[in-house]
């Protein structure tokens, strides 16, 4: 019977006289493993970037190219006419400073609101907590079309309609909830001790929260915004129903532009949606590390 | 120490008190009544008035999915100007796309912040009027000239709600080159010969589609027309006839279709526009207005004169071909402004160099004795056929006079494609849809 030496590897003395760490070897070290990991990440690459290459091809295509059969990777004409359009269409560039104005006020409104929240979950004790908690957590499971009309008719009864008011505070009612959770598992990972040796050097509670956890729950805080900034920036039914044409966001702006009774504008709106997809891209490429530290927060306890 | 904590406890239950009470107290609020309109709201309010009229023109709005599209945009928005600029008004223009127009305008109608001219699909104008807001356009109709049947889409219960602003038909479009490959000249009169095209074509190879026909749920309410060819009336009395024997017919005949590969699954009338453009169709369903659409998206610069519109087969020599009405209306939703949009209305629809100039551009037909026997629209080979041979004896849906029409449509398509998949046989399918529509009528 084989018994498996589980003790550290020990120094072996080299011809040096150095001693020498015998590593064990690990299975992600064979070759075939090795490959196969490298093939995975290859097929699951190209799945997910298979349709951001069709976006790019179809956006140089002519449109009489666009459903040639069979299809082809590199279009044969390629050509700009549909960035040119796109040049040439002021009201795109309104409905991206409105999303930009939108998603960026959504962001700052939801980290403020549900950071203050989350916080009052994980430190705070008392009566109706749990209570508050799951029911935040409820509310998501409502279908925000199902909202839609009660706060159209709130909105309109305040004479909101058609201002970024009535944007922000609708995109902000659906990402409050998970935004609150996300925070609520970060503000968790902060150990109870910092906040009660802040207390006893003197610190009120207010000073505690904004100079002391919240630096701490920074990837935390930039996690839920750019949840929140991305939610609002894809949402198309509120936008579509509570925003008049002046402040009209990106995804209904496009619909409404490129989508019509009779036909799709393919190339133009495979080149806006490439143009209007940079921003965001830049934003995670940017901000990625700290999206994945706040999405994993408060995942592995101890 | 523990006082301290049990006073902090009592604060906070305080504030929560507080909170709740100030939620309770901001929902109430909310569920007021929205700002009363400022006119009332009439279904029987003539605009127009016997007595002449001095109030001078009014800002309105004007609705119109069209409003956002590259090629109807310029032409709609030049009219808005000269109108607009002729009155010394200004017209608000408001649009939405056109899978969610009509959710949206019911929203802004229902919600009193819409007033104005709307344009709508023809088989929209039940569900709108319905809602009590539209004003009745009988007397602007009087004397302009529109045809009798452009006039009726725009009727409901009655009450002339919409002036005709595009009428015409679905109907089949074939590929006179495609049909030519089968030694074809025209579509055939009769079923019978319609189904033994279908099998040449087919023959053809090379991935043709004999018939891009609608198979996908959203669009299988084409296949109403072909029960209607059967000889089945779909609704008579407010009753519900899907299920009869003539229902099923066409329906076992189009699943047979189906089954032999001569109609394509999962297709819609998007898809067969993109397909007829590349020339792999040889006939297809569809309106004068998806014509700009299927040239543009061919790479044939040809195919223009290769369209040959033909009247649906029947089933026996000399019967009636049938075809659904197509169209375009324009409202006048009950409000501030309500007076001068009629007018515009009336005007943007039935002014002959308006609606020439319009046809011109997007190819619409018009809907004014003069606007269609005008040069312009006559030497419009496609647009004379067309008309000729599919408009002449189209009608509308017997479902368009129910204001929840959508889900009728919708009820009955499902089953449909239950029966075409063979998840069901289709007189249980139809049986089963005549029940869900039936519920919905009431």
């Amino acid at each position: 019977m084989t018994i498996l030496d589980t003790r550290p590897s020990t120094p072996v003395a080299g011809a040096g006289g150095r001693p020498r760490t015998r590593r064990l070897s690990r299975s992600s070290d064979r070759p075939a493993v090795r490959i196969a990991a490298w093939l995975s990440v290859v097929v699951l690459g190209a799945f997910a970037f298979a349709p951001v290459y069709w976006l790019l091809v179809t956006s140089l295509t002519p449109h009489s190219a666009v459903f040639t059969y069979p299809p082809t990777w590199f279009p044969a004409n390629p050509t700009f006419d549909a960035y040119r359009e796109l040049a040439q269409n002021p009201a795109l560039f309104t409905y991206l400073r409105n999303s930009v104005v939108v998603s960026a006020v959504t962001a700052v409104l939801s980290v403020v609101v549900s950071a203050s929240t989350a916080y009052s979950f994980s430190k705070f004790r008392y009566r109706g907590r749990r209570s508050l908690m799951y029911l935040v957590l409820a509310s998501q499971m409502f279908p925000q079309a199902l909202l839609l009309v009660t706060l159209y008719a709130v909105f309109a009864a305040y004479g909101l309609l058609n201002t970024y008011t009535a944007l922000v505070l609708s995109f902000t009612t659906f990402t409050l909830p998970l935004c609150v959770w996300m925070l609520k598992g970060f503000f968790d990972t902060i150990p109870d001790e910092l906040v009660e040796a802040a207390k006893v050097d003197g610190a009120s509670r207010m000073r505690t929260f904004l100079t002391i956890v919240l630096p701490l729950a920074a990837p935390g805080l930039v996690a839920a915004g750019l949840f929140a900034f991305v939610r609002g920036w894809n949402d198309f039914i509120f936008a579509l129903t509570l925003a008049g044409p002046a402040r009209q966001t990106l995804p209904p702006g496009l619909v409404n532009t490129f989508v019509g009774e009779a036909a799709t504008a393919w190339p133009e709106l495979m080149a806006a949606s490439l143009v209007v997809s940079l921003p965001v891209s830049a934003a995670f490429i940017v901000l990625q590390k700290y999206l994945v530290g706040g999405l994993t927060a408060g995942a592995v306890k101890g | 120490m523990s006082q301290m904590f049990q006073n902090t406890e009592l604060t906070r239950r305080r504030v929560l008190q507080l909170f709740g009470a100030g939620a309770g107290v901001a929902a109430v609020a909310a569920c007021a009544p929205s700002a009363p309109s400022s006119t009332p709201t009439s279904a029987a309010g003539d605009p127009t008035s016997a007595e002449p009229t001095m109030a001078p023109p009014e800002d309105f709005s004007f609705a119109s999915w069209s409003l956002a599209e590259d090629a109807p945009k310029a032409v709609i928005q030049a009219n808005l100007d000269a109108f607009a600029a002729d009155s010394g008004i200004t017209i608000t223009p408001a649009s939405y796309p056109y899978n969610e127009y009509l959710n949206q305008l019911i929203l802004q109608v229902q919600g009193g912040q819409f007033s104005g001219a709307a344009q709508l699909d023809i088989a929209w104008l039940a569900t709108l009027a319905s809602l009590g807001k539209l004003v009745d356009l009988a007397d602007l109709a009087e004397g302009r000239g529109y045809t009798a049947s452009a006039l009726a889409a725009g009727t409901f219960d009655g009450v002339q709600y919409g002036l005709p602003w595009t009428a015409a038909a679905i109907g089949l479009v074939a590929n006179s080159e495609v049909l030519g490959r089968v030694g074809a000249t025209e579509i055939p009169e009769t079923i019978e010969d319609f189904e033994a095209l279908l099998r040449e074509l087919k023959a053809l190879g090379g991935g043709l589609i004999p018939y891009a026909a609608s198979t996908k749920v959203a669009q299988l309410k084409d296949v109403q027309v072909w029960m209607q060819t059967f000889g089945s009336k779909l609704v008579e009395n407010g009753e519900v006839t899907i299920g009869d024997d003539a229902s099923v017919a066409a329906l076992t005949w189009y699943k047979k279709l189906y089954d032999e590969g001569l109609v394509a699954p999962d297709v819609d009338r998007f898809d067969a526009r993109s397909l007829f453009a590349q020339g792999t169709v040889g006939l297809y369903d569809d309106a004068p207005a998806g014509r700009p659409a299927v040239l543009k998206a061919s790479p044939d610069t040809e195919l223009g004169s290769k369209l040959l519109p033909g009247a649906r087969p029947v089933v026996a020599s000399g019967d009636t071909p049938r075809a659904q009405a197509w169209g375009h209306t324009v409202v006048v939703v009950d409000g501030p402004g309500a007076d001068t949009a009629a007018q515009f209305v009336q005007w943007l629809t039935s002014d002959e160099d308006v609606v020439v100039d319009y046809f011109t551009q997007l190819g619409l037909p018009p809907t004014t004795d003069a606007g269609l026997a005008s040069s312009e629209v006559a030497a419009d080979a496609f647009i004379a056929a067309f008309t000729e041979k599919i408009t002449a004896t189209a009608s509308p849906s017997p479902f368009w006079v129910f204001p929840n029409y959508g889900q009728i449509d919708s009820a009955i398509n499902e089953k449909v494609q239950a029966a075409l998949i063979g998840q069901q046989d289709p007189a249980t399918a139809l049986a089963q849809a005549r029940e869900a529509a039936q519920g919905l009528i009431g």
